[in-house]
């Protein structure tokens, strides 16, 4: 019989390839708009105004991080259910549902951030057709509503991914009784629970505040209030961009190697732990906000530390399981098994680059993560480098790569290209390198992020190198980037329409060296972690809410007086939390 | 049983490996290495970053008397 | 759960990193006495900051032997007072509350960073050892013309801070009042 994902499930793999196809587009786009930036900034290249630069810079934003990782990820997680559990949805039209929900918020959103490269955006909905407010929208720069309401449509659309991926394990543990949650499909489910859990901030953010204000129902909104929502969401969100990198670490890379993951029962432990801990860390952005006690953000800073945890095990189980394959490759010595790995795979290399620039990257993390250090590096350049390293690369190369043994599979055709394929990880690596080194070196000189022309009357004082020597580092690497990215999808787009071939890969996952019979049953008693995730929530989270909404009003400064916002507030939590629970 | 643990169970090992190692005989020697090294260099880029680029990156605000 | 050895070793010094990178921030707040920007000022509404008594006209202020305080109000895109002029050696309190959206008051190459949120107010506490000019930054986007707000910070010694004071009290009437509604306008990202 065939081992071919896309002639087991034929319909399954057409929604996973519609999800990819419309992740890459989203890819190419975001791309193009990141080279323009690296150029802008650094004064090389300036084809569009200042002002516009805003407009690119929210389009790079959220295309990459909202429209590239997630159809990505649900593409991937879609995949790993059906394989995982070898059996599709219960109901095929509400998979598409969610996908067309998705497409749907994508467009509009899309629509509201091109309008601003117009001369002269048209009205709509009482306002200007723009959204020049970046990914983070904060108030009160405010877009037009439509683009609140294309983040509100797709985000329900991941909802119910989710919720029709729950409904497929339900319906699996039906004929299965007692048996173990495949990794890949517990990996699926904790990161939607995380994905529930945190999102319930910016959609109250949106729904509640936002968009009622971008109509001109309300007047005003509280701009601390609504960065804290979007905060309590913010951090969970970027795990939600690197859980399923995380996923083919664990799952694909071992085999790849030519070995077995190390330890199933550590890849639970570890998404458990970002079930629990992602959401109550996300006010460690706000380090350096007014109105929040100290004493609030030093509980975060310790959350976020523990988080350091389920990365460095995965440091370990990763490598390990890499290790394992190079060891029954022939690999010998201390280091020497490194040399038989297979590094003239694209998809292994790729993803071992990634692995590698997480592991630097992680380190910039662990120094946002402390609070008072955070004053060197608060919103300096500093921060896209480390950004550039996590989702652009330890994400986005793990993800490019991922495609090169995936996208066979799902079409049935041979990868196209596999020296080039080689070629163009390398060339992300080379090009990540540069430009992360130029904004981590400018970030502690306090050179900052976010800035179309970062060209003041000051001098900047570099304590290595100079700013031209930077500057051209920037732009080196937003180009091979640009370049990478471009054969990236040339290859794909070679490759998709490659009809005719057979695939030189197969999907079959070899089992853990440490199977899952070696963990205990509770791991995979979902409930407990998620009951666990709300108290700590709770816990990190009322306190500053309660005084944030108390101190500006719920609907800003002037408006609300204080003892309303908490006899208002208490219940809305206590529904919200009852609600994800539920 | 459903056909991907099937799948899963024949298929288990990359066919034309030298060797195939069980869990018990192996001992991930190289990775205890290469954790050993990664954990000296946090800590001495952390020892870095925090005394010299931030505690020399004055002033910082701080209780004065 | 069945756990390799190294693996446990790992987990432990996993820990150990974990721990210490909490103890230096802890040191940082406890040894070297670090403050956080937090809640220990009271909100301030924008409307409010005209006829308020710090705010409504920015500033530097003598308030003790070597201490001053700065008021500073932030909006697109423009930073009041500008330049600001202190004194090294002193005591030097920072207040800055924003009239509009989000900015940051940041002293380029140096830890005097904070955002700049509309109804709160931000206070920094620092000492300048030695003279010299800083650029100020907003680096948080704040609008069409973010790249364009800046200000500066020319650190006195102090003897010569002392002169610049006294030539200033002397001519406090030629002083103008910044309009900072002419300012503002054309700032097409208010609703």
């Amino acid at each position: 019989m065939t081992e071919l994902f896309a002639e087991r499930y034929p319909e399954q793999a057409r929604l996973v390839r519609a999800a990819l196809l419309t992740s890459f587009v989203a890819l190419g786009v975001g791309a193009l708009f990141g080279l323009l930036q690296a150029l802008h900034r650094t004064d090389v290249l300036r084809i569009v105004e200042s002002p516009t630069y805003y407009t690119v810079l929210t389009g790079h934003g959220v295309f990459l991080v909202v429209t590239f990782t997630i159809y990505f990820l649900v593409g991937l997680y879609q995949w790993a259910v059906t394989d995982s559990l070898d059996r599709g949805p219960v109901n095929p039209r509400i998979t598409w549902v969610w996908y067309g929900l998705m497409t749907v918020g994508t467009v509009l959103t899309a629509i509201t951030i091109l309008a601003g490269f117009l001369d002269d955006p048209p009205e709509v909905l009482g306002s200007e057709l723009s959204a020049d407010v970046l990914f983070t929208f904060y108030a009160p720069l405010q877009g037009n509503p439509l683009f609140y309401v294309g983040l509100a449509v797709f985000v329900v659309g991941t909802w119910i991914a989710g919720a029709d991926w729950f409904r497929t394990w339900w319906a699996w543990k039906g004929d299965n009784p007692g048996e173990r949650i495949p990794l890949p499909t517990f990996m699926v489910l904790t990161t939607m629970i995380m994905w529930y859990l945190s999102s319930i901030g910016v959609a109250v953010a949106i729904l509640a505040f936002l968009l009622p204000w971008s109509l001109g129902i309300v007047d005003s909104v509280n701009p601390s209030l609504t960065r804290t929502l979007f905060w309590y969401f913010g951090h969970a969100f970027v795990y939600f961009w690197l859980l399923p990198a995380y996923m083919l670490w664990y799952i694909v890379l071992p085999k790849l190697s030519g070995g077995r993951l190390f330890s199933d029962p550590l890849a639970r432990v570890v998404f458990i732990l970002f079930v629990v801990l992602s959401t109550p860390t996300g006010i460690h952005h706000q380090y350096l906000d007014p109105g929040i006690a100290e004493g609030f953000k030093f509980i975060v800073m310790t959350n976020t530390m523990f988080l350091l945890l389920p990365s460095l095990l995965t440091a370990f189980t990763v490598v390990a399981s890499m290790e394992h394959g190079a060891r029954q490759r022939g690999g010998e010595g201390t280091f020497g098994w490194l040399r038989t790995l297979p590094w003239r795979d694209p998809a292994f290399t790729g993803m071992a680059l990634a692995g590698l620039v997480f592991a630097f990257g992680g380190f910039t993390g662990i120094v946002n993560a402390g609070m008072n250090i955070n004053y060197l590096v608060h919103n300096s350049v500093w921060i896209p480098g480390h950004i550039h390293t996590q989702v652009g690369t330890a994400v986005a190369l793990t993800f490019m790569a991922g495609g090169y043994w995936l996208v066979p599979q799902l079409t049935g055709n041979r990868l196209v290209g596999r020296q080039a394929a080689l070629f163009q990880v390398v060339l992300w690596f080379v090009g990540i390198v540069f430009m992360t080194n130029s904004m981590y070196r400018a970030g502690l000189d306090g050179v900052p992020r976010r800035s179309a022309e970062p060209q003041y009357a000051f001098d900047y004082d570099i304590s290595l190198g100079s700013m031209a020597e930077l500057d051209a580092q920037l732009a080196l690497g937003g180009v091979l980037l640009f370049i990478s990215t471009i054969l990236f999808l040339g290859i794909m787009a070679l490759t998709w329409r490659n009809d005719g071939t057979e695939p030189v890969v197969d999907g079959r996952i070899p089992p853990a060296l440490s199977g899952p019979e070696d963990a205990p049953r509770v791991i995979d008693d979902l409930r407990v972690w998620t009951a666990l995730a709300v108290v700590l929530i709770v816990l990190a989270y009322t306190l500053p809410l309660v005084a944030v909404a108390s101190r500006g009003g719920l609907f800003g400064p002037d408006i609300t007086p204080l003892p309303v916002a908490v006899d208002y507030w208490l219940p809305v939590l206590a529904d919200l939390v009852g609600a994800s629970i539920g | 049983m459903g056909e991907s643990e099937l799948r899963r169970e024949t298929g288990g090992d990359e066919p034309g490996l030298p060797r195939e190692i069980g869990h018990d005989e192996f001992d991930p020697t190289g990775t205890l290495a290469l954790i050993t090294l990664y954990f000296l260099v946090l800590v001495a880029m952390w020892l870095f970053t925090y005394f010299i680029e931030f505690v020399d990156n004055d002033p910082t605000p701080m209780l004065l008397t | 759960m069945n756990i390799h050895a190294y693996e446990r070793l790992w987990v432990a010094g996993s820990m150990v990193l974990i721990v210490g990178f909490i103890a230096t921030i802890t040191y940082g707040a406890v040894g070297l006495g670090i403050t956080m920007v937090d809640d220990g000022e009271e909100p301030l509404a924008p409307d409010e900051i005209d006829e308020d008594e710090r705010f409504g006209e920015p500033r530097v202020e003598e308030v003790g032997d070597d201490e001053y305080e700065v008021y500073v109000v932030s909006a697109t895109f423009f930073f009041q007072p500008d330049p600001i002029e202190i004194p090294a050696e002193s005591e030097v309190t920072f207040y800055v509350t924003s009239r509009d959206v989000i900015h940051s008051f940041t002293v380029v190459g140096t830890n005097t960073n904070t955002m700049v949120i509309p109804g709160e107010v931000s206070a920094m506490t620092v000492e300048f050892d030695e003279p010299g000019e800083y650029g100020i930054v907003c680096n948080e986007y704040c609008g069409a013309g973010h790249h364009d707000m800046e200000g500066e910070l020319i650190v006195l010694d102090p003897e010569e801070f002392e002169e610049r004071q006294e030539e200033n009290d002397d001519d406090v009437d030629a002083i103008e009042v910044f309009d900072h509604r002419t300012a503002t306008a054309g700032n097409g990202e208010l609703p």
